[in-house]
């Protein structure tokens, strides 16, 4: 009989400590890949060697900018998920992946316009 | 003790010098950082604030000598 081992998302976030990962913040389509460094009780995350990626779509072509911009703070409330960047994304894959993601959310959260503090 | 990293600490680290702040609202900040607390509430001195215009081509400017920035509408900070 298997048993099963939970993974809670707070060690899951300490075990990609080191490691590449993939920010996606709640608005403006934007993505951060960098190497996580660290993070706190609020989960705000410190990235190092990161590049920002924002997805635009023109003329429905969707389109990819990405910038390289060191190091990083992001205060917890703007992120949507944090996942781990696998050396090579298949590129299509991921981001029809993330788009499904924000649409869902983004609505969610752009109407409320939530904020804690 | 033992000092265990955290993302403030990045923030920390760069007192007194020029870091960029990225708001909600296609805004950025540039300036010193003079303080902030857990809530990335923060004061800037030297600011100049630019805001992204729908058309990416112009961007107001704005100068202030000294400014505070509530924490709620900052999305990420890094150091220049």
């Amino acid at each position: 009989m298997s048993t099963f081992q939970p993974i809670n998302p707070k060690p899951f976030l300490k075990s990609l400590i080191g490691k590449q990962v993939i920010v996606r913040l709640k608005w403006n389509k934007t993505e951060y890949r960098g190497t996580l460094i660290s993070i706190d009780n609020y989960m705000n995350l410190q990235l190092d060697q990161t590049y920002e990626i924002i997805y635009e779509v023109e003329d429905g072509n969707e389109t990819k900018k990405e910038e390289s911009i060191g190091e990083i703070f992001i205060r917890c409330n703007n992120v949507l998920f944090v996942r781990e960047a696998k050396s090579e994304p298949q590129e299509t894959e991921i981001e029809t992946e993330t788009s499904v993601a924000t649409e869902s959310n983004g609505n969610e959260n752009g109407n409320k316009e939530m904020e804690t503090d | 003790m033992s000092t265990k990293e955290e993302p403030l600490d990045l923030i920390r680290f760069h007192l007194d010098e020029f870091v960029l702040i990225k708001l909600r609202g296609a805004r950025e900040i540039k300036g010193k950082l003079q303080g902030y607390d857990s809530h990335c509430n923060m004061v800037l001195s030297e600011a100049e604030e630019y805001i992204y215009n729908d058309s990416n081509d112009d961007v107001e400017t704005k100068k202030t000598e000294m400014v505070f920035v509530r924490g709620d509408s900052v999305i990420l900070i890094s150091p220049i």
